[in-house]
């Protein structure tokens, strides 16, 4: 005597079976994929800081070709105040090196974007910015900061009475600290510039 | 004794006196080596604060932000239903954790308090939004592993609330993108590029039968949060997006996966979420707009299995604008208004009777004010097609928030 309904439940439970080890085989595919290409990609040869230019080749390309001594700009008493409020903590470095080639100065800052340090490197003509280039980038968001099309916009700006940029610059979505970040170098640069011309 | 000690300090003066008047100029040279010795230590100490990788404090981050909402509920209610009270509430607080372990590992993390106060029975919780490691490696190919949030739509990455316009965050990406949203698993992502990036993950995925039964706010509610989550199935998600042009963002992304994590039989509930949209700043300007559409499988078993009300088709849009009237050096004013639109019972199954409250509009008008670009002072008044429940069909919001 067979009892049909226990017999379908039996073939039920085998179908169960079935659809649980082709889900599982599908997993485990999946995973065999994933897993190895993630090793392959840690085992290669890593660098996460990315340089794009050295303070060198930055000077070379957009100074002159004779790198010319470095200069000191003292950051003392009255001088710090303003680079204060334009970053919105004191600066990190006091003595501030910088190169000059008749009347343009080039100088290298660094401040942070989310968490990380970004390098950067400016060139003031005249009292406006000529040039502008990212040396270092260590953030793993918004790296377009270095794209050309965004550096170009802050060329002819000059600095506002008010320590601010005479021209507005348009942000990157998801880059928006970097964005900043950017700007904040750049009215320190044009303030530094301006003082290194008082000290002539 | 007295004597010889005399003798030998009038010797050793002497002595000394003719060694300095031997070479003034090798003390000068001294000098001058000392003097940039001093100088090289000081440049070293420059540097260690600039981000060098010396010190635990270096290497690690906090940042965090936070928003205060006011709502202030009005207009119609469905008949029967009573007006919801009004109510005052820290939505999110947040901190941000990161740390360096060196130049390209790194980790990064997300709590959350949501409402204040967790606990049995209280109004919130404690989240843990995002907690991962990030493998960089270079600017076309990196990795990361752990707990992330989905790269779908434009708030669910970037959600600080001086990011976005209005006291609340849009409807649209909570109801049909389900903004906070975070799986765990693996992915790759970088610049394919000068201003294309993708990213490709495998993750956990949602769980069918945690959907809300009437199904107006789409799959939210089979969010599971990576506790203790069902793991039976995964999910592939991506996003490509491109912002090569200064204040322009446009790109898509998607997210696929079964949801019925082997709890019914019959019930693989795929899941098939996709969104495209776009972002553009310039100068005063600020517009939006995205367009999210999902796709559930198996909907008339799942109502079959757990009497679920899921569709199989459900979309919703909006489109804002914000203009920055007033700008005086960091702080800025800009109103903006948006409208949004979604169902998501566009499409459903015949076992399922079709809900109209699950469609609706919404008119959002509002402003942000910035004393400072990092903090944000919110009004805004919305006014619903429908009534949204108890909440009525208007809505006055007042906000507070900030990021650092």
């Amino acid at each position: 005597m067979v009892n049909l309904p226990s017999l379908l439940c039996v073939d039920r439970n085998v179908e169960m079976i079935k659809i649980r080890n082709y889900k599982l085989i599908n997993k485990v595919k999946v995973l065999g994929i994933v897993l190895p290409l993630l090793l392959i990609t840690l085992s290669m040869k890593v660098w996460a800081d990315t340089q794009y230019l050295t303070t060198e080749q930055f000077l070379t390309e957009h100074l002159t070709s004779e790198i010319p001594k470095p200069s000191t700009l003292w950051l003392v008493k009255d001088l710090v105040k303003p680079a204060k409020k334009i970053l919105g903590h004191a600066p990190y470095q006091l003595r501030q090196r910088y190169w000059q080639q008749g009347n343009k100065t080039a100088w290298i800052l660094e401040e942070i974007g989310k968490v990380e340090f970004i390098t950067a490197g400016f060139v003031v003509e005249d009292g406006k910015i000529a040039q502008v280039r990212v040396l270092t980038y260590r953030e793993s968001r918004g790296g377009e900061v270095r794209y050309s099309a965004f550096l170009k916009q802050y060329f002819g700006a000059v600095l506002k009475e008010n320590n601010f940029l005479s021209q507005h610059i348009d942000g990157i979505s998801g880059a928006t600290l970097s964005v900043r970040s950017m700007t904040r170098m750049a009215r320190l640069a044009l303030y530094y510039d301006a003082l290194s011309k008082q000290k002539e | 004794m007295k004597v010889k000690v005399l003798a030998l300090s009038v010797l050793i003066g002497f002595a000394s006196s003719g060694v300095m008047a031997a070479s003034i100029e090798d003390k000068i040279d001294l000098l001058q080596e000392e003097i940039e010795q001093l100088k090289l230590r000081a440049e070293q100490a420059d540097k260690r604060s600039a981000g060098g990788i010396q010190g635990f404090v270096d290497r690690t981050t906090i940042g965090g932000y936070g928003e205060l909402h006011y709502n202030n509920y009005r207009g119609d209610t469905p008949a029967g239903k009573k007006q919801k009270n009004d109510e005052i509430d820290f939505h999110r607080f947040v901190l941000f954790f990161g740390h360096k372990f060196n130049d390209w590992i790194s980790f990064k993390s997300e709590l959350e308090l949501e409402h204040a106060i967790a606990g049995d029975g209280k109004a919130g919780e404690i989240e843990l939004e995002q907690a991962y490691l990030d493998f960089a490696l270079n600017n076309h190919y990196n990795v990361k592993a752990g707990l992330f949030l989905i790269p779908m739509g434009l708030i669910n990455e970037t959600h600080e609330p001086p990011t976005f316009y209005g006291v609340e965050r849009n409807e649209v990406e909570k109801r049909i993108i389900p903004s906070t949203w975070w799986e765990a698993g693996a992915g790759v992502y970088g610049e394919v590029t000068e201003g294309l990036n993708y990213q490709v993950n495998v993750t956990s995925s949602l769980n069918a039968n945690k959907f809300k039964t009437g199904f107006a706010d789409g799959v939210r509610g089979g969010r599971q949060k990576v506790g203790k989550a069902n793991a039976e199935n995964l999910a592939v998600s991506g996003a490509l997006n491109y912002n090569g042009i200064p204040g322009l963002t446009f790109g898509g992304a998607f997210f696929t996966g079964e949801t019925g994590q082997n709890v019914n039989s019959g019930v693989d509930a795929r899941l098939t979420l996709w969104d495209v949209h776009a972002r553009y700043q310039k100068d005063r300007l600020d517009m939006r707009a995205l367009y999210a559409k999902g796709h559930l499988s198996d909907a008339a078993e799942l109502k079959d299995a757990t009497g679920i009300n899921a569709a199989e088709d459900f979309y919703g849009w909006y489109a804002e604008a914000a203009y920055h009237v007033w700008k005086h050096g960091e702080q800025s004013f800009a109103p903006f208004v948006r409208y949004e639109k979604w169902d998501t019972h566009a499409d459903v199954p015949n076992n399922v009777v079709r809900n109209n409250d699950n469609k609706n509009n919404i008119w959002t008008i509002g402003a942000n004010y910035y004393p400072h670009p990092s903090v944000v002072v919110k009004a805004d008044y919305q006014k619903f097609d429908d009534p949204d429940g108890s909440k009525g069909d208007k809505r006055l919001n007042l906000g507070l928030g900030y990021m650092f």
